[in-house]
């Protein structure tokens, strides 16, 4: 599995696939929907996928000597580190906007969503709807991907638009939590988040090694 | 012995298929798939590359189901697809070296012999090379990594007469060294010249699987070339 990432790392990558990881900085934006953050961090993603496309890396890592669910296993984990990555800027921000910025006003008369561990836990979602609608779907061809992207797009922007809007209705101000109000059930949002991110990443690979393993290339 | 067993392979495309393929492929000898484009031959490979899928049949590497040993059956077959090429952008270098991981046989000095032989620059990317030295490149990773089989879907294709001439020349110097050397070609002298057995597909049916010498016994007529047979088969008369 090793071998297989640093094939992934050093031919079928994209360079954008690592720059975009810096959109997980987003966090830190005000008056911004930061959950396009991990839009973007998926974008860089894509362009990996399209690379691999463009090259013939698909068949390339068929044919080496690793059994074809490997070469689905590698895509995964691959993605998985650059996703993880920007997840770590992101907690980053999170833990100073919670902390050493809560009571900042620019970030306190923001009307946008706050990025506190709830935000944390929808952007761990949305990187779980990229794994399940995009790659997933990419991997019943391992060629067209097209339609998975735009699907994937639709699910995400009306995640992110549910995301910003929820707040704003009665009952649920604490999704907007500041410092550590409201932690029990932000730490919550925040593990069904992280859950939702597991079983939809495995769940995926598992459905795509099995796709794989049937086409024919 | 028989390093490679294909029984029955069946596969149906909506405008093509494969029937009932059946074949050995010996240890240490050249085996020619020779069929006119379209025949069935890059099918018929990719299936003993798992790449496809048959609907029937069984792939056998060394008494053992490739479907069920794939890693392990892979290390030890060599593969080249003519002029396909990986990465065009990345040096070959960084291909190579990339490649050889996966392969616990890599030989380094058989890589550089090659890559000698083959005049190649490793340190150019596949967009700059020819057709030609796109065959050698392919070849040279399947010939580097000490295979026990060598699968070549149409290796001579592109290539000037000499570079056409050197390869045969290593395929006869590889079936030495006990490699079974299994290659795809519509150029019939490339059999003439080193193949020690025939496969021959016609419209997704294997018409005979023999050694050249049999092959030649049994279909050849009134004096003709191997090439001259063949035709005179291709055009529906089969019988010598």
């Amino acid at each position: 599995m090793r071998n297989i990432l640093i094939k992934e790392i050093k031919l079928s990558a994209s360079f954008l696939s690592f720059l975009f990881i810096l959109f997980g900085f987003m966090f830190f934006l005000p008056g911004y929907p930061i959950l396009c953050g991990a839009f973007f961090v998926t974008l860089g993603i894509f362009q990996s996928f399209q690379n691999a496309r463009e090259t013939n890396d698909i068949l390339f890592s068929a044919l080496l000597p690793i059994a074809k669910k490997d070469v689905v296993k590698g895509k995964y984990i691959f993605v998985c580190i650059i996703e993880l990555s920007a997840l770590l800027l992101m907690a980053l921000a999170v833990i100073l906007r919670m902390t050493v910025f809560s009571d900042a006003g620019v970030y306190r008369s923001n009307a946008l969503m706050n990025a506190n561990l709830f935000a944390l836990g929808m952007a761990f979602f949305i990187f779980g709807v990229y794994n399940a609608v995009f790659v997933g779907g990419f991997f019943k061809t391992a060629y067209k991907f097209g339609k998975p992207f735009v699907v994937y797009i639709i699910l995400t922007f009306i995640t992110v638009f549910v995301a910003e809007a929820l707040h704003h209705f009665p009952l649920l101000e604490f999704l907007n939590a500041f410092g550590t109000d409201y932690i029990g059930i932000q730490t919550g949002l925040l593990a069904a988040g992280i859950s939702a991110f597991l079983l939809l990443t495995l769940f995926s690979c598992r459905k795509s090694c099995y796709n794989f393993e049937m086409i024919d290339l | 012995m028989n390093i490679v067993k294909i029984n029955n392979l069946c596969k149906t495309y909506p405008t093509f298929r494969l029937s009932d393929v059946s074949f050995t492929i010996p240890e240490g000898e050249i085996t020619g798939f020779i069929g006119r484009n379209g025949a069935g031959k890059t099918t018929t490979i990719k299936s003993m590359l798992n790449l496809v899928h048959p609907d029937k049949g069984e792939i056998q590497y060394f008494g053992k189901i490739l479907t069920e040993n794939e890693a392990e059956i892979k290390k030890y077959i060599g593969y080249s697809g003519g002029t396909i090429c990986w990465y065009p952008r990345k040096k070959l270098s960084e291909i190579i070296k990339t490649e050889k991981l996966f392969y616990d046989t890599w030989d380094d000095e058989a890589c550089q012999k090659y890559i000698k032989l083959f005049s190649l620059d490793v340190n150019k990317s596949a967009i700059e090379l020819s057709e030609g030295m796109k065959v050698k490149c392919n070849l040279l990773v399947a010939l580097s990594h000490n295979a026990k089989v060598l699968i070549l879907d149409e290796p001579t294709s592109g290539l000037d007469p000499f570079s056409r001439d050197e390869l045969l020349d290593i395929f006869t110097e590889l079936k030495k060294n006990g490699v079974a050397v299994f290659f795809s070609t519509h150029i019939i002298s490339d059999l003439e010249k080193c193949a020690d057995n025939i496969v021959y597909i016609s419209n997704g049916k294997i018409v005979d699987s023999l050694s050249k010498a049999d092959f030649i016994d049994k279909y050849e007529k009134n004096g003709e070339s191997l090439e001259e047979t063949i035709l005179r088969m291709e055009r529906g008369d089969i019988n010598a």
